[in-house]
């Protein structure tokens, strides 16, 4: 500490400090700036050329005006799986930035319940989650965490309908009607919230394992010696470690939007996250999350213990297990809050609504399908059809002896053969047809 | 001296000061300076106990005392003290003993400096703040899962500036020379306790003076000044950690004031006719100085005792010789031959033990002064 005695000068803070709440009378207290402040700035995208709404063009990169060709790259940094991540602090979600750091409305859809932030003017939509346009403004929610990264489309927007339709061709047992151009009219590029968790984990189990040993024994009656298995049981113990990188969990509701179907879009790319810019969701819509941190953490804490005893089964020397118990403790979690791209449509089909995403990454299309009953319990009974013929064939045979046994035993083996291919096919085609 | 002290704080021998019937005094041997009434010009300085105090004029700060902090343990009660601390000492010398201690004993006030001052400046520091997690702990027994949630403290270091504008009040700092000395001989007080000083609470003791003026003792004052300005930063930052706190500080309207602690000082002499000086914290009892044995009357006991054992000895030889017409004597030759040699050699540890002793008495002493 220096003595001035000599000082004039009057004092200012240093660039990039600004002036917080001091607890003792008499002292100014400076702290660094928030990262990311401008981005707390409400931005217009308006064209600089000719005043028309830009938005942010997958083709181009950038924010792009298509009336006059003016192209602005969007300023950020590719991250990727080194992007910061977060502790889980008491204070997290009050420290969290709030807000999207643009001018963004919610859009609420009376119909299906799903809240919807768009572009400032889009007042009114199609509800990509259930194709209703009965929609209406609520004010965005304060609550809201501020996303911190996201994978930019890479898939533009007109390839969407090809591969759309080249899915929804797919598969015999579902509507020809669905190779028409016109049952998806639309795809709707959207961001969805996702959460990444990452942790460290060490698994301590303690079972008894049971080892399968061969000994030999008098056998009185048989007056001979016989070999026999028999498990002996011993406690035993051990440790694993597990690390867990990126585990995506979806910030989405359930009832809003299939979990399942977004499963099948994974995976994606996760090396190609970008610092979250307004820049990028400029004339696209984006979903604010409705699976709050600790609901997330809870569903992803669920999936880690799960691999984690997984883990533990597999550091076994045996499959014979039992009395298994383990602790698994939990360190150095982070989480992210993230946006992935997905284009999202929905359509109807004989007044059923159902949801086509396309992963705006890497263009893996999942989703759900109606289906042609009648073609699939036709195959089913071309199934279950030569088993239960040669069952009654065989039947008359047996009375008058010969032939008739074995028929019926094969006609028995080929009807149960066809009743479990039969039980998959329906589950398969009643999962397709589910949201 | 001239500049740092002002010709008005100069105090006649025969002035009285602080509302009290004091005069200033100093020691002929010491030169330690103090405050006592006129009947004890002439007696022994308390500290030193080599010189005796005369009356003189003294360099003193006519504003009272602020602080004080009277004598929480009685005179009566230093007897048990003075009791446990002389009952280690096996040999002693001769006034070295609990009764003798209490009569020489005298009760001392001795000075700190209290600095107020108005501090302006910018400053910077890392603040650390602690943080809570939250972690997980999965449990799978009996078929089920159970999660526990482990809480953990975690520190984060964050840059603080600004600028500080106060008045920092009563920063301790040391008025004596011997300061650290002094400190180490009475142990920590509960400053916390002091009240404003009062003079009727002063008794018989004696004040001591300060030898450092407030300008000398100002670089000694800085590091603590530093110390609570660094404490209001932290405090008006919310941070419960810092490092690296640096301010270019400006001083105003220093206030400088005496702040008084209590001590008891007594003394026995030693071998040498040297006072030996003890000294007790007047508010914890806590007690130091040298504990030092008799090498002179341990070399007295010593040498009864070898005279005693060379008796035996001889008598051992005479039975040796009576053991010629009188074999019994031998009995007698031997138990005193015995005895003989276990009083040698008993008279050879009283011979060392005290030099011995004396050796190990490390621990401080109460500063010497020419």
């Amino acid at each position: 500490m220096s003595e001035d005695h000599i000082h004039t000068q009057p004092w200012s803070p240093p660039e990039g400090y600004h002036q917080v709440e001091s607890r003792v009378p008499g002292v100014v207290v400076f702290a660094p700036e928030p990262e990311h402040a401008p981005d707390d700035q409400a931005v217009s995208y308006a064209c600089p050329n000719c005043g028309a709404n830009t938005a942010y063009d997958v083709a181009a990169g950038g924010v792009a005006c298509e009336y006059c060709g003016y192209v602005a790259k969007v300023k950020t940094a590719q991250v990727g799986r080194f992007a910061d991540d977060f502790e889980f602090t008491l204070e997290t979600l009050s420290q969290a930035r709030q807000g999207w750091g643009t001018q963004r409305q919610v859009l609420h859809c009376d119909s299906c319940g799903a809240d919807l932030s768009i572009s400032e003017g889009a007042l009114t939509t199609v509800c990509a989650f259930c194709a209703s346009n009965q929609v209406n403004v609520i004010t965005s929610p304060q609550e809201t965490l501020r996303p911190r990264f996201l994978i930019p489309f890479k898939i533009p927007p007109e390839e969407t309908l090809p591969r759309a339709k080249a899915w929804l061709g797919k598969g015999w047992y579902h509507p020809d009607a669905l190779r028409s151009n016109v049952i998806v009219r639309r795809f709707y590029g959207l961001y969805l919230p996702f959460w990444t968790f990452n942790a460290m984990v060490n698994a301590k189990w303690r079972a008894q394992i049971g080892y399968q040993q061969t000994e030999r024994h008098y056998n009185a009656s048989q007056k001979r010696w016989e070999t026999r298995t028999r498990i002996v049981w011993k406690w035993e113990s051990g440790q694993v470690n597990l690390t867990i990188d990126d585990l995506l969990i979806s910030g989405s509701a359930p009832q809003h939007l299939s979990h399942r179907i977004l499963g099948e879009l994974n995976p994606f790319n996760l090396n190609e996250l970008v610092a979250y810019s307004p820049d990028f969701l400029a004339g696209w819509q984006a979903q604010a999350y409705e699976t709050t941190l600790p609901e997330a953490w809870e569903m992803g804490k669920k999936n880690i213990r799960e691999l984690a005893k997984k883990a533990c089964y597999q550091d076994m020397p045996s499959n014979q297990v039992r009395n298994f118990t383990m602790h698994a403790d939990f360190s150095d979690e982070s989480w992210r809050y993230i946006l992935l791209p997905v284009y999202l449509a929905a359509y109807r089909y004989e007044g059923k609504v159902y949801q086509v995403m396309v992963n705006g990454q890497s263009g893996v299309v999942a989703g759900s399908k109606p289906v042609a009953w009648w073609k699939v319990w036709l195959a089913i009974a071309a199934i279950l059809t030569p088993g239960t013929f040669l069952t009654l064939i065989g039947l008359p045979l047996a009375l008058l002896g010969g032939l008739g046994i074995l028929a019926i035993a094969l006609g028995i083996i080929l009807f149960v053969g066809g009743a479990i291919i039969s039980i998959n096919l329906y589950q398969h085609v009643r999962k397709s047809e589910s949201n | 001296m001239e500049k740092a002290i002002p010709s008005e704080e100069i105090v006649l021998a025969d002035q009285t000061l602080w509302h009290t019937d004091r005069q200033p005094a100093g020691c002929s041997h010491c030169r330690r300076v103090y405050l006592v009434a006129a009947n004890y010009h002439g007696t022994d300085c308390p500290l030193c106990r080599k010189g005796i105090l005369e009356a003189q004029p003294a360099y003193v700060r006519r504003a009272a005392p602020e602080k004080m902090l009277p004598f929480r343990i009685t005179q009566k009660a230093l007897l048990p003290i003075y009791e446990r601390f002389v009952s280690g000492v096996w040999i002693k010398p001769e006034d070295f003993n609990p009764q003798s201690l209490l009569n020489n004993t005298r009760a001392v006030f001795w000075p700190l400096w209290l600095v107020d001052s108005d501090v302006s400046g910018p400053w910077q520091m890392s603040a650390g703040f602690d943080y809570q997690v939250e972690s997980a702990r999965e449990v799978y027994t009996d078929g089920r899962w159970h999660s526990q949630a482990q809480i953990e403290t975690r520190l984060r270091w964050e840059t603080r500036l600004g600028t500080l504008d106060t008045r920092v009040d009563n920063v301790i700092t040391p008025a004596l020379e011997e300061h650290e000395n002094r400190m180490q001989m009475t142990g920590p007080y509960p400053l916390e306790k002091s009240h404003d000083f009062d003079a009727s609470l002063l008794g018989g003791a004696f004040l001591e003076l300060p030898d450092i003026p407030p300008e000398t003792a100002w670089p000694l004052a800085r590091p603590d000044i530093d110390k609570a300005l660094t404490k209001i930063c932290q405090e008006a930052a919310g941070a419960q950690h810092f490092r690296d706190f640096t301010m270019r500080a400006r001083f105003g309207e220093q206030n400088w004031t005496e702040f008084f602690l209590p001590i008891y000082t007594t003394h026995y002499t030693d071998d040498e006719g040297q006072p030996q000086v003890l000294v007790i914290n007047g508010e914890t009892g806590t007690i130091r100085g040298p504990r030092l044995a008799s090498r002179q009357r341990g070399g007295r006991i010593a040498g009864i005792i070898g005279a005693v054992a060379g008796g035996l000895l001889l008598l051992a030889l005479l039975g040796l010789l009576l053991t010629v017409v009188f074999p019994p004597g031998a009995l007698i030759a031997g138990v005193t031959g015995i005895l003989g040699l276990a009083a040698g050699i008993l008279a050879i540890v009283v011979a060392i033990w005290p030099g011995q002793w004396n050796r190990k008495q490390g621990g401080p002493r109460i500063a010497e002064r020419p």
